[in-house]
């Protein structure tokens, strides 16, 4: 029922108010549990010019638990793994108490919103960490050649404008 | 002593059988359902959920304790009056009069059913990331 009522909120808050760099839906209209959004390329990176499409998949016990989400079209991205797995600190459950109460600020909380999540993950477009990478060929391209490393994110730009 | 184990090769089920063929009617309904209740899951850790039955002592005990910490954070009824917020943002769901609210310590208030849940899995305020043992603390300190 919460997620009932959190879409609903969250495209009523999209229509609104729509937020700049990417759109939402469902999947299938009768599993509100699975959500394909759009996230378009954020100016100033080499993602800009994509539309690069991703599922959302919530849990049952949303959104005490947080969603899972994987890019369905091509990525290169340390914070993206091969298999188009999303690894953000905010998808990750809180830690324990040996995690320390800062870094638990920056874990998931069930007050995120498909909303704050996309702008994370924008952000993380952006800005990828590559403290702790899902792909480590693609931070290690990232630190030691970025040339190739924008060569290998304009053939995924290519590619989710050629799947448009 | 050694009696015990000389037992013949083929025992004698001629009577079981008997026994079998009378209650036919009754084998066929199956063993009784097992006994069942609805058994509570906790969080001993975020991201672990085990049935209430199947916890560790030391799990237990990390468990009461973080109950009893529970109920000694206030509670109340929705009475439409609260100035602070209308709207549990656990649930996205605006407070319906009557409605059963969980006031943290650093003031923020949600749903008792939805912060309750979420403070067995991370002891800290969704909003504010305040831990909230220690603002407990604090506030019994001043008191």
């Amino acid at each position: 029922m919460r997620l009932i009522w959190s879409s609903g909120y969250v495209e009523l808050k999209l229509n609104k108010n729509p937020v700049e760099g990417f759109s939402a839906g469902l999947v299938d209209d009768d599993d509100i549990f699975k959500w394909e959004v759009m996230i378009y390329g954020p100016q100033d990176t080499p993602y800009e010019g994509g539309y690069f499409k991703a599922h959302l998949n919530f849990p049952k016990e949303y959104p005490q638990k947080p969603p899972k989400m994987i890019f369905m079209s091509p990525m290169w991205h340390p914070n993206i793994g091969e298999d188009g797995n999303v690894c953000i600190s905010i998808l990750h459950e809180p830690g324990d108490d040996k995690y320390g109460y800062e870094t638990a600020a920056e874990r998931w909380l069930p007050v995120h919103t498909v909303e704050t999540i996309l702008l994370s993950v924008i952000s993380m477009l952006a800005d990828p960490n590559d403290e702790s990478p899902a792909n480590v060929d693609a931070a290690k391209m990232w630190r030691e050649e970025p040339a190739e490393f924008r060569r290998r994110i304009t053939q995924c730009v290519r590619k989710s404008q050629d799947d448009l | 002593m050694g009696n015990c184990f000389k037992t013949p090769s083929t025992d004698d089920i001629s009577l079981l059988r008997g026994h079998d063929n009378q209650d036919g009617a009754e084998q066929a309904l199956g063993p009784p359902p097992p006994y069942q209740e609805r058994v509570p899951v906790y969080h001993p850790s975020p991201n672990v959920s085990r049935l209430a039955n199947q916890l560790s002592e030391e799990e237990q005990i990390k468990i009461a304790k973080r109950l009893g910490l529970i109920s000694h954070l206030p509670v109340g009824v929705y009475d439409g009056s609260s100035k602070k917020g209308k709207e549990c943002v656990i649930c996205m769901n605006e407070f319906i009069l009557g409605e059963s609210l969980r006031f943290l310590p650093c003031m923020h208030t949600y749903h008792r059913d939805c912060i309750d849940d979420w403070l067995m899995r991370s002891f800290t305020c969704p909003s504010c990331m305040e831990p909230v043992d220690a603002a407990l603390l604090s506030t019994y300190e001043t008191n």
